[in-house]
């Protein structure tokens, strides 16, 4: 079979077996791979209002159809499951090679289930696998349990681990591949540490078949040429994410504080300027020609990262501007296996907790003794991190203080403040996991481009849910944010999987489609009413300083919109997709 | 004489030589099979290429009891049209070392002798795979997509002995 290997593999936990089943290839048809596919599996493998922290609710594993070749960015996998830390459904993309490798070992996809008694490791080299007891993988960093893989299993094998955090099922704890990668959002890490599965470590040496090789790279060769290494994809090269720092801070939405404002005094100490002092390098996933990932030095920590998320959630949200104090705590949330956005946005609330006198954490904002401990405490769940583990929701309720958490959905929320981008409020109210900004992006143009007013609400409805369409389908290819591409070029890629011209319309369609049936699954879960934290709408919230200063969305107005948002999908009042809506789009599930 | 070498000092670590590689050789995605390849240590990013030198190493060639490994002569073209592949149209002629399959008995000497370890046993056909320069269009370096510079990228050393086609 040309792109896809038509085979899912199963692994048991509670029982330690393995089995391979046929991809079911009528519904890779109508969802493709990636995020489509892994929806349509979990919506059949999770039994409905399973507790996501029983044996039954899976994690899948899930890859595209372009995995494993010269198609950029396409190493993406996508990990997902009901979220323990949401109650709904919940993925989470991370790059680096073990997708690619998966394929290469003849799977498109593997089902996780049950727990095991206990802790393991699971070895996959083609179709061999093999449960082995943790042993002295137990309690290991991320980069530590690669490397022992590798060199007790295959020098060759990509390995998915959790740290610590996982083992203690931490709520933002994380997947891990290639040291630096993680599959960060939405408690997968936490989920799989309670599955007592300790890492995957996977080599695989058949083939990917696409048909006529020669006539594919052919192909390649001229998309590439044209649509990779152009001037829309190469800041990612040279900058990478750290660049949007300083413009989010110009432009008001950089959180700031536990959220107070959104312009950061200090940014000059850790905007892209300050990263590209330290910069020692690029580094690419898998097959990707963007090369994105940027090396630094400081302070005598040496590795990848941070991304901007953790530059605003890490550091101005904790008021920290100590370049080497953010590497290091960044550093420590990759070896231990955190998120760096739930857990930066802990520690800030922390902070502002203990700030304002009402309970005493020992963290202050900007002071680096205490912070720099926090991500240990928090992993392990001493001292102080026993309380930090509850999250932002339950932290702040705990303290009387409901309004200092911002998360939607019991998810924190990234580095992008409404107030200064207005059309965020309902990326974050309208996301399918919960606060998050990668499925629909207005910054691009309400901050970046400006091409779009921030400051108003009108037409937002429109552009997130066009948007929404557009990373589903994205995230099914699975392309990579950093890929600027256009519904054209995916088409132009889908003409090979499919042998036949594909029109933009119908890509459209299948995200369409993948988003409804991301609504019903929600639905069918019990998902909270899309909602944002009453400070980042409410008239008498607005920022007092920056440009955004005195600008509030109104909580009519937020809410006006959400109904807009309901009416342009076809959606009732309620949010719940039409008869109408579902058969048109093909959706072959209902509540 | 011409070959391929990856800059470790320029290479990503993308591997889409390698995948470009076994695509052509393979006609299906394997890069187990690649002919030649980037080593990426995952916690220090620090890169190294393995890549056949042809006739300036030619150990295979010598320790190969069934005279298999054959000297050809080949006129090699870069192609790319990426940023900094400057020398895009490049041509350059001389000799490649190619395994003849119906000679080689698979004894392996020359998998013990390669200093850069890019000869191997093909797991299919049990006969000994190396890098051919793809015939004459090195789809590594039309596949090296550093977006700055050639990281893979066709070399050329007169000091090498030029030995008679065979």
């Amino acid at each position: 079979m040309d792109f896809y290997q038509g085979k899912v593999l199963r692994l048991d936990l509670s029982s330690h077996t393995s089995t391979v089943e046929p991809l079911d290839m009528e519904w890779a048809q109508q969802y493709i791979g990636g995020k489509g596919l892994l929806l349509r599996y979990l919506w059949e493998e999770a039994p409905p209002k399973v507790d996501p922290w029983a044996p039954e609710n899976p994690i899948i594993l899930m890859t595209g159809p372009f995995a494993g070749t010269n198609v950029t960015t396409s190493s993406r996998l996508v990990v997902g499951c009901k979220s323990p830390v949401t109650g709904i459904y919940t993925d989470s993309y991370v790059g680096g090679s073990f997708a690619p490798e998966i394929k290469f070992a003849g799977y498109d996809a593997v089902i996780i289930t049950g727990q095991a008694p206990e802790p393991v490791v699971v070895t996959i080299k083609d179709d061999v696998v093999s449960f082995l007891p943790v042993g002295p993988y137990k309690g290991m960093a991320t980069s530590e349990v690669e490397a022992a893989l590798r060199a007790d299993f295959d020098k060759d094998a990509k390995v998915l681990s959790i740290g610590p955090a996982g083992e203690k099922e931490i709520p933002w704890a994380c997947i891990s591949t290639d040291q630096y990668h993680k599959a960060g959002r939405g408690g997968h890490g936490a989920l799989m540490g309670r599955k007592g599965l300790k890492a995957i470590a996977v080599r695989g040496t058949g083939s990917v078949h696409v048909g006529d090789a020669k006539a594919f790279l052919a192909d390649l060769y001229r998309i590439h040429k044209d649509h990779i290494l152009t001037e829309d994809n190469l800041w990612a090269n040279e900058e990478g994410t750290p660049v949007l720092a300083q413009i989010m801070s110009d432009a008001g939405v950089l959180p700031t504080r536990n959220w107070s404002t959104g312009t950061f005094e200090a940014i000059e100490k850790i905007n892209s300027d300050a990263f590209q002092k330290v910069k020692t390098k690029n580094r690419a996933c898998y097959q990707c020609a963007i090369a994105c990932r940027q090396w630094h030095e400081a302070g005598g920590v040496a590795g990848e990262g941070p991304e901007y998320e953790t530059i605003a959630l890490c550091g101005s949200n904790c008021g920290v501007s100590d370049i080497a104090a953010l590497m290091k705590f960044n550093q420590a949330c990759d070896e231990l296996g955190m998120d760096t956005i739930s857990c930066g946005a802990v520690v800030a609330l922390a902070m502002d907790l203990t700030e304002k006198g009402i309970h005493d954490f020992g963290l202050r904002f900007g002071e680096i003794e205490g912070y720099l401990k926090a991500p240990e405490l928090i992993a392990s769940r001493e001292g102080i991190g026993a309380e930090l583990a509850l999250g932002t929701r339950a932290l702040a309720a705990k303290y009387g203080h409901p309004e200092l958490s911002f998360e939607v959905k019991n998810l924190e929320l990234p580095g992008y403040d409404p107030r200064g981008s207005f059309g965020m409020s309902l990326s974050y109210a309208t996301s399918d996991r919960g606060g998050c900004h990668m499925r629909s992006y207005p910054i691009a143009d309400e901050v970046m481009s400006g091409t779009l007013p921030p400051d108003t609400m009108e037409g937002k409805a429109k552009y997130n849910m066009d948007a929404q369409h557009y990373s589903s389908m994205k995230y099914t290819g699975i392309w990579c944010d950093f890929w600027a591409i256009d519904f054209d070029q995916m088409s132009q890629l889908m003409k090979h999987v499919w042998r036949r011209e594909v029109s933009e319309e119908e890509l459209t369609a299948v995200g369409e489609r993948i988003w409804n049936l991301g609504r019903l699954f929600n639905l069918r879960e019990g998902v909270e009413p899309d909602d944002l934290p009453l400070k980042l709408h409410a008239e008498e919230h607005a920022h007092t300083e920056g440009v955004s200063a005195g600008r509030a969305i109104g909580t009519e107005a937020f809410r006006a919109a959400t109904r807009e948002y309901y009416q342009l999908r076809g959606w009732d009042e309620n949010g719940v997709p039409g008869e109408e809506k579902l058969a048109e789009l093909g959706v072959d599930v209902r509540l | 004489m011409p070959h391929v070498m990856i800059n470790s000092k320029k290479c990503t670590g993308c591997h889409m030589c390698e995948l470009a590689c076994s695509a052509l050789h393979e006609g299906a995605y394997r890069p187990s099979v690649a002919r030649l390849f980037a080593e990426v240590n995952p916690t220090t990013g620090a890169i190294k290429g393995h890549t056949c030198l042809q006739t300036g190493c030619a150990k295979c060639q010598e320790a190969c009891p069934a005279d298999a490994i054959v000297t050809k002569q080949i006129t090699v073209t870069v192609k790319g049209e990426f940023a900094g592949k400057e020398k895009h149209g490049d041509t350059v002629t001389g000799y490649v070392l190619v395994v003849d399959e119906e000679k080689c008995t698979n004894c392996g000497e020359c998998y013990d002798v390669c200093p850069t370890g890019v000869i191997h046993e093909h797991p299919d056909r049990e006969v000994a795979f190396k890098c051919d320069l793809c015939g004459g269009e090195p789809q590594c370096i039309a596949f090296c997509q550093n977006p700055h510079v050639l990281a893979v990228d066709l070399k050329v050393d007169k000091k090498d002995k030029e030995p008679a086609p065979a």
